[in-house]
């Protein structure tokens, strides 16, 4: 499956309190064949916690409620591994036509509109950006278009877009935006048959500027 | 064969060991201990972060001296990727700016920002100027993984081969037995793992 990704993100997403050593040790042997960068991340809360996961094989982090509550230390992180191996990932809703910002799993609302949450991360020195449709997610009925486009103007490093994809065309047309830089999928079709090297191949037939491999 | 990934404190060296492991290469040691380095059939500088606290470190490992030796003297093949390709150049404006190791006559300069999402990161294009070993068994063009906010400049003709980011810089470099790459092939999927296969085998 590894191979037909041009990336992996892998997040710890056990509901209870979160063990980091036993993620970690999980990611240790994700590693050992996967050869394309991982993103690791799911309740990181210290610097700590960040060097355990780049030493067990992550070659970026992926944050959330950190960068809400503790900026000190995202920009630790930052300084101390780069802007390039941390992506802010924003977790959102859309609530009466407005989108609202979720932390701690989703339990937890951030009193900050999404474009300004947006300014924020940013501020923070992040490398890139995950922004997540809450709505959306696990759904298969396709991206949050409509709040994508919205924002994507106010987003000055690369955009990974999430939630919603369900099939081939819903990664292609978010690969048509030229503001969207990345798509994420943890959808079942990932995991059945031939599903990512077939909507892998179909990218490339549609043109779209993803990586060829020999 | 004996290959040493040099272990200076900087970035992920998790990955790099499991694609050498995956090539079947019998001793790969992760290490900063001088012997071990200067015992080395090959070595590989690799590396993530800030230029500045990379050299620091590799000063304070005095590790600057025996790669004098091991590179210049001894001509050992070295492969610097990424930040550990900047290294081997002379300098990077990053964080006020450092002097670098100097082996190549490169200068490390960021990317100028205005319209441009830097860091750059992601696969890209990378075209050959010129046929090498290093990329034997590989098309003219191909895509490797890219995660860096500056990139080499020269005014030697050193760019082996070159990538565009809004404009061309140089994506790899191979002086005798110095070598550069500012992608990562351990990252490159099938196309990493050929040119980290030509390291091993051709150099």
């Amino acid at each position: 499956m590894a191979f037909s990704l041009d990336e992996l993100i892998v997040l710890n997403a056990s509901k209870d309190k979160k063990k980091i050593e036993e993620f970690a040790k999980t990611l240790e042997r994700i590693v050992e064949d996967v050869f394309i960068p991982i993103a690791a991340g799911g309740g990181i809360t210290s610097i700590e916690d960040a060097k355990l996961l780049f030493n067990s094989g992550a070659d970026k982090l992926v944050l959330n409620s950190l960068l809400n509550n503790n900026q000190e230390i995202v920009r630790q992180i930052v300084k101390q591994y780069g802007s390039q191996s941390v992506i802010a990932s924003i977790d959102y809703k859309t609530i009466d036509g407005n989108n609202v910002i979720f932390i701690n799993d989703g339990k937890e609302r951030v009193d900050m509109s999404l474009r300004q949450y947006i300014e924020h991360v940013q501020n923070l020195g992040v490398g890139e950006l995950y922004l997540n449709s809450i709505d959306k997610d696990g759904t298969g009925f396709g991206y949050d278009f409509d709040t994508i486009d919205q924002v994507a103007n106010s987003i000055k490093i690369p955009l990974i877009i999430a939630g919603g994809a369900g099939n081939e065309s819903h990664l292609i047309e978010g690969l048509k935006r030229e503001k969207v830089d990345a798509v994420a999928t943890a959808n079942l079709f990932n995991f059945v048959g031939n599903g990512l090297p077939n909507a892998r191949k179909k990218i490339i037939e549609e043109n779209l500027n993803i990586a060829r491999w020999i | 064969m004996n290959l040493v990934i040099i272990d200076y404190g900087m970035g992920n060296l998790k990955s790099l060991g499991s694609a050498l492991k995956y090539l079947n290469v019998e001793n790969v040691v992760i290490s900063n201990d001088h012997k071990t380095i200067k015992e080395a059939d090959k070595l590989l500088l690799p590396g993530v972060g800030s230029f500045v606290s990379a050299m620091n470190k590799i000063k304070d490992l005095s590790l600057d001296k025996t790669l004098d030796q091991v590179v210049l003297k001894d001509k050992k093949p070295i492969l610097g990727i990424c930040l550990g390709m900047q290294l081997l150049c002379n300098y990077s404006e990053e964080d006020g700016g450092a002097q670098g190791l100097g082996y190549v006559d490169a200068e490390c300069r960021k990317f100028n920002e205005e319209n441009l999402k830097v860091p750059h990161v992601g696969f890209n294009q990378v075209i050959l100027n010129s046929n090498t070993k290093l990329y034997d068994g590989l098309n003219k063009e191909n895509d490797f993984y890219f995660v860096h906010s500056y990139r080499l400049q020269s005014d030697e003709n050193i760019n082996q081969s070159y990538c565009n980011y809004k404009e061309d810089f140089i994506a790899s470099f191979e002086q005798s037995n110095i070598i550069g790459t500012q992608f990562h092939p351990e990252f490159s999927q099938t196309n990493g793992l050929k040119v980290l296969k030509n390291f091993i085998g051709k150099f």
